[in-house]
C-alpha cells in the first residue's frame, strides 16, 4: 500500500536567495545583473519544466528493519541502526522532479552552457530538499515550517548511501515502493535515474532519538556536517539529491 | 597585443559571443593561433581562477567565462595539427563507481581544460580499472576521482591500489575531492593531493605537474 503525496512545482521552488547561495555566493553580496538574470531564467525553466511526484508508505519496525539491512552491507554501527527501532512513525518515501529537468541540465552542459546548467542544477537540487522538508513537516502532522509546534518530537529523514547506510538497500525500498510508478528507476549500482530523485524514511520520534555523536568511521573523513544542523533548531533537509 | 588583451577582458567578463568574433578577428589578422589560446584565452581564464580562488567572484562567473573559452578554442581548435589543442597534459576525471552525482567533477573538467590541460572525462559510476585503463591508454599525468556518497568513497582506494598493484604510482598521480572527502582521507588512501574545490583542484593538478 502507497500513497500518492500531491506536489507542485510551485509548493517546492526555490527562493532566489537560496539559489544564489547554492551557488556559492553569500548572503548581501554584490550580485551582477547577468547572474540574477540566469538564477531567474533558471527558476522560470524549473516551474515550466518540472513535474514533482512523490510516494509514501508506512511501515512497521520489523518491516523498515528487513529494507535497511538490505544485502547485508550497511557500517557496522549506521547511526540509523540505533535511531529507527525507538520511532514512532516509519514511512518511506521516494519522490522526484521528473525526467525533462534532468535532461535540461544535461543539455545545457553538453552545449556548454555551463552557468545555465549549474543553475538549474541547484534549483533542482534545493527543490527535492523542500520536498523532503514538506514530507517530514506532513508525516510530523505539524503546520508546515512550523518545526516549534512539534513539542519534543522530530521528523527527519534518511536515505540509502548515507552515514553507514549501504545504497543497495535501495533494492528493497523499491521493492517496497514500487516508484517506477513515478518514472524513477534504478541501475546496477542502486543509483537513480532521474538523477533530481530522492528517496529515504522519514522517522519521527522523540527529538533525542535523532543525537548520535559523529564519531563513526566515515564520520571521520566527512566534511559534510548537515547532520548536525538539520539536528537543530530548524533543520535543512539532508542533501540526499544532487 | 592590443586584440589579445581584449580578448581575455572580454572571457573575464563573460561575454561569449564577443570572445568569438574576437578571436575571429585575430585570427584574420595572421595571429599565430598558440598565441591567440595562451595569450589571450588562457590568460583570461587563469585571472578568472584566481579570482574565484580568492572569493571575488563566484561560480556562475567562472561558467560563463568558461562558456566564452569555449567559443574561442572552437574558432582555434581546426588551425592547430590534427586539430588538436596543444595541451599542459592530460587528465582523467570520473565520479566513482557507485556514484552518479557529476557536477563536481564536471566543473573541475572545465577549470582544468580553461587553463589548457587536455581533459578526458570517463562521466559517472566509472570502474576502478576503468579509470587505470584510461590513464595507461591516454598517457595520462593524472586521474581525479570524484564521489559525493559517503558509501563510495572506497571505491577511490581501490584505484589508489590498482596503480600501485601495476607499478604506475608516481607516473600517474591520483587526486581525490566531492563533497566528504577529507585530506586525511586522501592521506589514508595514498591519494596524492586532495581538491576541496574545482578551484582548488586546478592548483593541486598545477603543482603535481609542476607547472
Amino acid at each position: 500500500m502507497t500513497d500518492r503525496v500531491p506536489l507542485s512545482p510551485r509548493a517546492v521552488v526555490p527562493s532566489l536567495g537560496d539559489v544564489l547561495h547554492a551557488q556559492g555566493i553569500p548572503p548581501g553580496a554584490f550580485v551582477k545583473d547577468k547572474v540574477r538574470a540566469l538564477a531567474e531564467a533558471s527558476l522560470d525553466a524549473f516551474l515550466s519544466q518540472a513535474q514533482p511526484r512523490c510516494i509514501t508508505a508506512e511501515v512497521s519496525c520489523d518491516e523498515f528493519g528487513e529494507i535497511f539491512r538490505g544485502d547485508g552491507r550497511n557500517d557496522d554501527e549506521a547511526p540509523l541502526a540505533a535511531i529507527y527501532p525507538q520511532a514512532d512513525r516509519l514511512v518511506l518515501f521516494a519522490l522526484t522532479m521528473g525526467h525533462e529537468v534532468s535532461r535540461t541540465i544535461a543539455g545545457l552542459m553538453e552545449n556548454n552552457d555551463f552557468a545555465f546548467g549549474s543553475m538549474l542544477d541547484s534549483v533542482a537540487s534545493l527543490a527535492v530538499e523542500n520536498s523532503i522538508a514538506l514530507l517530514e513537516d506532513r508525516v510530523a502532522g505539524t503546520p508546515v515550517g512550523d518545526r516549534a509546534a512539534n513539542g519534543n518530537h522530530r521528523t527527519l529523514n534518511y536515505s540509502p548511501g548515507y552515514c553507514g547506510w549501504h545504497i543497495s538497500a535501495q533494492v528493497k525500498l523499491f521493492h517496497r515502493l514500487d516508484p517506477g510508478q513515478l518514472g524513477i528507476t534504478l541501475n546496477d549500482s542502486c543509483l537513480m535515474t532521474p538523477l533530481k530523485s530522492a528517496t529515504g524514511v522519514l522517522v519521527r520520534g522523540e527529538r533525542a532519538i535523532h543525537d548520535f555523536d559523529i564519531g563513526f568511521r566515515f564520520c571521520r573523513h566527512c566534511r559534510d556536517k548537515t547532520c548536525l544542523e538539520r539536528r537543530g533548531s530548524r533543520s535543512p533537509a539532508k542533501p540526499t539529491a544532487t | 597585443m592590443e586584440i589579445l588583451e581584449e580578448i581575455s577582458r572580454q572571457l573575464q567578463l563573460g561575454d561569449d559571443e564577443r570572445v568569438h568574433e574576437l578571436t575571429r578577428q585575430a585570427i584574420d589578422q595572421g595571429i599565430d593561433p598558440a598565441t591567440i589560446l595562451n595569450d589571450g584565452l588562457v590568460c583570461g581564464m587563469n585571472v578568472v581562477g584566481e579570482a574565484f580562488r580568492t572569493h571575488e567572484i563566484f561560480l556562475p562567473d567562472v561558467l560563463m567565462a568558461a562558456k566564452a573559452m569555449y567559443a574561442g578554442m572552437d574558432q582555434l581548435k581546426p588551425l592547430f595539427v590534427k586539430g588538436e589543442i596543444p595541451t599542459r597534459g592530460t587528465i582523467i576525471i570520473g565520479t566513482v563507481q557507485g556514484d552518479l552525482h557529476d557536477l563536481g567533477k564536471n566543473l573541475v573538467g572545465i577549470m582544468l581544460k580553461g587553463v589548457g590541460y587536455d581533459v578526458i572525462d570517463l562521466g559517472k559510476d566509472v570502474a576502478p580499472e576503468a579509470f587505470v585503463e584510461a590513464a595507461v591508454r591516454e598517457n595520462a599525468s593524472i586521474i581525479g576521482m570524484s564521489a559525493l556518497l559517503t558509501t563510495t568513497m572506497p571505491a577511490m582506494k581501490k584505484v589508489v591500489d590498482l596503480l600501485r598493484g601495476q607499478n604506475l604510482q608516481g607516473r600517474i598521480r591520483t587526486i581525490v575531492g566531492g563533497a566528504p572527502i577529507t585530506k586525511a582521507f586522501a592521506e589514508q588512501i595514498g591519494a596524492d593531493a586532495y581538491a576541496f574545490d574545482a578551484a582548488k583542484s586546478v592548483e593541486r593538478v598545477k603543482a603535481l605537474l609542476g607547472a
